[in-house]
């Protein structure tokens, strides 16, 4: 057996799960892992599967277009051989929240996760709450794995200044914070 | 991956609700520093209270911004020092007491406790002399506090130190700007070994030799969650009753709390001692939207002090309770609702405006954590009137098994209506005026009232 990712975006509707796990079965494809996500009336998928030794990453994505194509169903598909291993494995990292709040505007992601990239920080889920607060405001949620050796005040600072620029205020908390709050396992 | 309304609720509390750790405290045993030489046993103070408090500070700071949760205070509290000072004389207190108050300084603290003696069924040879040197000791330091334990359940009220009390209080008001001295020297029924908060924190002598216990706070927290519930009732077509409200406190105080112990716990493991105690008490800010008087506006009372406040502080009080305890594993201190009438802007404005007098706060004290604190009284009251006062109030915390506390301010040259203010955190207040009557002849019996029956309750 081996290991392969596939990943798929589209149209959301009913059955699209029920098509996707139908067509792995086909392929003789145990379901390993998977993730989904909607926006906007998007679906989003990533599927990790361990795959029959004769069956690669191109023939598992023309397998499944074709399927798509023949049944009417408005998805895209990308497959590729899974990855071994995962960023931080080797690093000991601690989670933070990255709250930043204000005026909506071009530019503010980018700003932002370009000192999360220059500090190797990875982002590891990104949400958007848009005029949440009041009309034309945007709340962005960073949760972001640190490592260690990241100086925690540098990044604290850069952030701030990127922010400021914007007219945006931005906290970076621990996450265990939120979860001590709200959860009951938390601590 | 957080949901959206975790990440909101927790940034609305922070930014718009004053959520914090009011205060991290550290407890310092001083049983090993005791010395027949004065100047020996202040150089063994110094010298371990450095030791401890050394990282105290910076810790709170580091947690703090990691957490991005305030920890607004950070203290200390030691043991009573009427009894480790036991031998020396009210003059020797007052350098003792200056002795604390450089080490504290020293630590970057804003108050040291416990200047502090228990003498509930009588006084040794210590506890007159710390409470002899009260007034210079208090003068001549800024960031000592003092609390005195003069009655408990199981000893009854010790009357002659309400006596000795309600002079001292004037005394200690005589020599202080505005009478201010007072706000750092509370009398105490059932003292709790515990307290994290001033002025009445010391450490007990049950206690470890160093300990870390954290007071949560939240009062604006707790408001916003009920009008936000209120609110949404409202919206739903279904008006919320008070017993969907005390769940609603329930819940909130119970988010304050898992605050508070887990930064407690935090600095605890990296100072390296043992953590004690999270104090769950709604202790306000003179600023507005930080205020205890606030909840009795949201629960529908024109204002704190109507008919109807100590029920809702009742309420209010065993709510917070609740909540807290499940939300931690050691509960401690005082836990409740504090009713300060200077350090809280609402409470104090009901005061200003005769909606709240001294007799309607010794009611509220029976249903909650503390007593009658942070009161400006007239400055010519006489000390037999202030120590009646100190008397009702104990008998209400000896009796019903509960703390009482008593941190009365008499303003020298101020009657009631005039305005004094104390600063900061302690806020300004109206002269509140006393009980009218006279209880000299009462007071002067001196004596004990003795411990009370422990069974037949009703």
């Amino acid at each position: 057996m081996r290991k392969l990712t596939a990943s798929f975006l589209g149209r959301d509707c009913p059955g699209i799960v029920a098509i996707i796990s139908r067509l792995f079965g086909e392929l003789g494809c145990n379901i390993e892992a998977m993730s989904q996500t909607m926006l906007n009336g998007e679906f989003a998928a990533i599927f990790v599967v361990d795959a029959p030794d004769d069956r690669d990453a191109e023939y598992l994505k023309k397998y499944l277009s074709d399927a798509f194509a023949r049944e009417n169903v408005d998805l895209s598909v990308i497959a590729r051989p899974a990855i071994s291993g995962k960023w931080g494995e080797n690093l000991k990292c601690e989670p933070f929240v990255v709250t930043v709040d204000g005026p909506d505007g071009p530019g503010l992601i980018g700003a932002l996760s370009r000192v999360f990239a220059r500090h190797d920080v990875n982002i590891e889920n990104l949400t958007a709450i848009l005029d949440g607060q009041e009309e034309g405001s945007a709340l962005f949620v960073f949760e972001a794995m640190v490592p260690e050796s990241v100086d925690l005040g540098r990044l604290r600072r850069e952030l701030n200044n990127e922010a400021t620029k914007l007219n945006l205020r931005v906290s970076v908390q621990h996450r265990k914070i939120f979860e001590a709050i709200h959860r009951l396992d938390a601590i | 991956m957080l949901s959206e309304r975790e990440v909101v609720s927790t940034l609305n509390m922070l930014r718009n609700e004053h959520l914090d750790v009011r205060t991290v405290t550290l407890g310092v045993s001083l049983f090993d520093c005791v010395s027949h030489d004065p100047d020996l046993f202040m150089d063994n103070i110094r010298a371990k209270l450095a030791r401890y408090s050394a990282r105290l500070v910076p810790v709170c700071e580091e947690i703090a911004d990691r957490y991005g949760i305030p920890v607004v205070n950070k203290r200390i509290s030691v043991s009573p020092v009427a009894v480790v000072a036991g031998p020396f004389g009210a003059g020797l207190m007052v350098k003792i007491c200056k002795a604390l108050d450089e080490a504290a300084e020293e630590a970057r603290v804003d108050f040291l406790g416990g200047f502090s003696a228990l003498v509930e069924k009588g006084f040794s040879k210590g506890d007159r002399a710390l409470i002899d040197s009260l007034p210079d000791a208090l003068a001549e330091t800024s960031r000592v506090c003092s609390s005195i334990n003069v009655a408990s359940s199981r000893a009854g009220i010790n009357m002659d130190a309400v006596a000795v009390m309600g002079q001292r209080i004037l005394d200690v008001a005589a020599k202080t700007p505005d009478g201010v001295g007072c706000a750092k020297l509370v009398v105490f029924a059932n003292i709790p070994q515990d307290v994290p908060f001033m002025a009445g924190a010391y450490l007990g002598v049950g206690e470890p030799d160093a300990v870390i216990n954290v007071g949560v706070s939240g009062p604006g927290v707790v408001r916003k969650a009920i009008d936000r519930a209120l609110e949404k009732g409202r919206a739903s077509g279904r008006s919320l009753t008070l017993l969907d409200i005390a769940e609603v406190i329930k819940k909130t105080a119970y988010k304050v709390t898992r605050v508070g112990e887990m930064i407690g716990s935090e600095v605890a493991e990296k100072l390296g001692i043992p953590f004690g105690v999270a104090d769950l008490s709604l202790a306000p800010t003179p600023a507005v939207g930080d205020s205890v008087g606030e909840i009795f506006q949201s629960l529908g009372l024109s204002s704190i002090g109507a008919p109807g406040s100590t029920a809702v502080l009742a309420m209010l009080n065993d709510a917070v309770k609740k909540g807290g305890a499940f939300a931690a594993s050691s509960v401690g201190g005082l836990s409740g609702a504090f009713i300060p009438v200077s350090e809280d802007s609402s409470i104090e404005a009901a005061a200003a405006a005769g909606l709240l007098t001294i007799e309607k706060l010794e009611a509220m004290t029976s249903v909650c954590s503390v007593g009658l604190d942070m009161i400006a009284i007239p400055g010519d009251t006489p000390s037999s009137t202030i120590a009646a006062i100190i008397a009702d109030e104990m008998a209400i915390g000896v009796i019903n098994h509960k703390t009482t506390a008593v941190r009365l301010i008499p303003a020298p040259g101020k009657k009631a209506g005039d305005i004094v203010s104390f600063g900061g955190l302690l806020g300004k207040a109206a002269v509140m005026a006393t009980p009218k009557g006279n209880a000299e002849a009462f007071i002067n019996l001196g004596g004990r009232i003795p411990a009370p029956i422990h069974s037949l309750k009703n």
